[in-house]
């Protein structure tokens, strides 16, 4: 992990990439209509082939660029989109990227890790909602007695576990697949090739 | 001195040499053109030759490339930038995706250079009309064709004023009518630039090169003007003929063309001397 | 370039500095936390008209409304009638609060003026002029970058993706069927992208050294958006008090 703060060039153009492929990687789900987001492959996988610094401004860039053009008020969850670069660059570093189950278990502490640092967010800035469908899911758990907290808490972790779940094991499956000459250029990946 | 020194090359791709104890010299203004087919090592040796230290790619497991007498690790950034520039196959690898318009991509390298502004205005006024992309000036470049976006990149290259152009495979990728025009802008470039084209076809450098080397097996194996190297069997089994020359040496072959006339090998050439085929006394 | 957010025009908001604008947002961002939520939404609403008077009106309120529409209901339904508050009163089979209602009203307030001020300021400043600022202020060159970039290259990603979607269905990929189906059809999408992607960023950094990208602590722009002494004292006076509105709303 770098200590100064001064991303090199060709990280700086990784960070950029994992930022488009955040955004572009939704396109894909319309036509496949998976009920995940698919907007943080980009963030897990500069996470994974650069380290959590990098990891952690892949998704801030991307929050950001999101914001400028689409929804400015996405930038209030900046936080939740470095906290997932920030996870999945630290299991990488200890080298948690190499076997299925690992990978798996990575994206549920990502899932964990962003509902925690979500929570405070929806609730303190959005009152607990967020003008989409999850709201009814959140709405039905405050009906049948849960603490806003827990019902926020459940309705964020429960629809993002498959997606980094999924998400996670896309960049385990890009790393694999990725050509010797390439992989060889990220010194991070020596953690978990095989 | 010599301009750019290659002493005793060699890198490799794994095991196998790609490129083998290559040594050559360019001087300065000479245009040159390095043939090889592909998978020759052929882009490694043009990021070599410009700089483009591809420390990832490929370990040099011996030799270097030294430019003015200094190795290239010894030029600072800046510096290397103003004097050798690299235009490649790929158009749109090359543009900084920093740049929302034309001009604004023309002017990125000068910019960075900290040049004053009245310079850069100057010098992006001057390189847009060069390589006709005034009326695209407000364009986005990702929005642009292949060929207009490898003038665009030529333009960019330009704009640093670089006393050497390394060429890599720069129509290979580019319909007829983005090749014809990125060909004319090479014609026409400053007679004082160096310019170094590498390809796997003799077709842009018959246009522009007087020197020929030829890649084979990772190795210089043939160094001269273009009758010496182009028509050497090895070349021709890796390369091909270039058309005019092709169709000069089935003419002569069928006896329709004077054994003693030499083969052209730009179009120029061949019109001329077809020309004079016509005019000559029956 | 993706559809940006931004419509050209030239209002005294379009001509005024980005950054400037910027620090503005920060301001109205920390004081829509301070305010009491009738103000907040007196906040909105003088920013909103602004945003009519600077010639963005249609889009913005467009945009404002299905933002902050399904969120009130949701936040109305939430708070007023299915959370527990301290006056909650039964009303047959729902609870009725309005300590609640009130509190989904501070949070829609506070919402209200930070989209409004938020969309003011996307929809008034290009991005590449944003950019340009931030350079011409002396930002690392970098910072710029990653948020050029991505908008930059992302039309060209979103072409690559039809493409590559296009050919693997040629190739008998399978994109309809059981939730296993779709889900197999995944990497076969984003592979080819992602490699195809990485590939290119390796080349783009050699590129951009080669043009002397950050060989150089600062670096030349050219047409930079007009700025002032005045427009730096302004920013300083915008950026102090949103730290000092923060620092209230936060120990609040």
């Amino acid at each position: 992990m770098a200590l100064r703060f001064r991303f090199d060039t060709r990280t700086l153009t990784l960070i950029g990439l994992g930022a488009v492929i955040n955004i572009v990687a939704g396109q894909v789900n319309t036509w496949l209509r998976l009920p995940i987001f698919l907007d943080s492959i980009g963030t897990i996988l500069v996470a994974v082939l650069t380290g959590p610094i990098a990891g952690m401004a892949t998704g801030l860039a991307g929050n950001m660029v999101w914001g400028l053009i689409a929804s400015p008020v996405e930038a209030a969850f900046a936080p939740v989109a470095m906290v997932i670069g920030l996870v999945a660059g630290l299991f990488a570093r200890a080298g948690w990227f190499r076997y299925v189950w690992q990978v798996i278990l990575a994206g549920v502490a990502m899932a964990i890790a962003l509902t925690l640092v979500a929570i405070p967010i929806q609730i303190f800035i959005f009152g607990g909602a967020t003008g989409a469908g999850s709201d009814v899911a959140v709405a039905y758990f405050v009906h049948v007695g849960r603490t806003l907290w827990s019902s926020v808490g459940l309705t964020i972790l429960g629809s993002n576990i498959a997606d980094k779940v999924i998400s996670a094991l896309i960049v385990w499956f890009v790393i694999r697949k990725m050509p010797n000459r390439l992989a060889t250029t990220y010194t991070m990946l020596k953690y978990n090739r095989a | 001195m010599a301009l750019i020194e290659v002493t005793d090359l060699t890198f490799a791709y794994g095991a196998q040499a790609a490129i083998d104890s290559v040594s050559f010299i360019i001087e300065a203004g000479e245009r040159v053109a390095i043939l090889g087919a592909n998978g020759s090592g052929k882009t490694t040796l043009a990021h070599w030759l410009a700089g483009w230290l591809p420390t990832q790619e490929s370990e040099a497991t011996r030799g270097n490339v030294t430019c003015r007498g200094r190795a290239w690790q010894d030029w600072p950034l800046a510096e290397r930038a103003s004097f050798v520039q690299y235009v490649g196959q790929i158009p749109s690898q090359q543009l900084s995706g920093q740049a929302f318009t034309v001009r604004d991509e023309i002017a990125f390298g000068p910019e960075n250079l900290g040049l004053p502004e009245i310079e850069v205005r100057k010098r992006t006024a001057e390189c847009l009309a060069d390589c006709g992309l005034e009326k695209l000036a407000a364009r986005d470049p990702f929005t642009l064709s292949g060929g207009e976006q490898q003038r665009l990149v030529l333009a960019a290259a330009l704009a640093m004023r670089p006393q050497v152009i390394v060429l890599d495979e720069p129509v290979t990728n580019l319909d007829p009518a983005g090749c014809d025009d990125v060909l004319q802008l090479l014609a026409a470039l400053p007679a004082s630039t160096t310019v170094v084209l590498l390809d796997s076809f003799s077709r842009v450098g018959v246009e522009i090169a007087e020197r020929f080397l030829f890649l084979h097996n990772g190795r210089v194996s043939l160094d001269g003007a273009a009758a010496e190297v182009l028509l050497h069997p090895d070349a021709i089994a890796s390369l091909g003929l270039p058309s005019a020359a092709e169709a000069a040496w089935l003419a002569r072959e069928s006896g329709a063309w004077n054994p003693a006339a030499p083969i052209p090998f730009s179009i120029q050439a061949a019109i001329a001397a077809f020309q004079q085929v016509e005019n000559a006394p029956r | 370039m993706s559809t940006l957010l931004f419509r050209s025009g030239t209002s005294w908001l379009h001509r005024a500095n980005p950054l400037t604008k910027l620090c503005g947002l920060l301001w109205a961002t920390t004081a829509a936390f301070v305010l009491p939520w009738p103000a907040a939404f007196a906040l909105a609403a003088v920013l909103a008209a602004w945003g009519v008077q600077s010639g963005i009106g249609g889009s913005f309120v467009r945009r404002l409304l299905l933002l902050i529409g399904p969120l009130a209901i949701a936040l109305l339904v939430i708070h007023g009638f299915l959370m527990h508050y301290p006056d909650s009163r039964a009303f047959g089979p729902l609870t009725f609060s309005l300590g609640g209602v009130i509190h989904a009203l501070r949070i829609l307030a506070r919402l209200a003026a930070v989209v409004s001020a938020s969309f003011l300021f996307v929809a008034t400043t290009h991005p590449a002029d944003l950019l340009k600022s931030m350079d011409a202020s002396g930002f690392p060159p970098g910072l710029s970058y990653l948020v050029a970039s991505p908008m930059l290259l992302a039309g060209m990603f979103a072409m690559r993706t039809r493409a590559i979607h296009d050919a693997q269905r040629t190739r008998g990929l399978a994109l309809d069927g059981s939730f296993w189906t779709r889900l197999r059809a995944l990497p076969a999408l984003l592979l080819p992208l992602v490699i195809v992607g990485l590939l290119e960023a390796n080349q783009r950094a050699l590129a951009l050294h080669g043009r002397a990208f950050r060989a150089l602590p600062r670096r030349t722009v050219l047409d930079p958006p007009a700025d002032s002494r005045g427009g730096i004292w302004v920013r300083r006076f915008l950026v102090l008090a949103a730290i000092m509105q923060g620092g209230l709303a936060f120990w609040r």
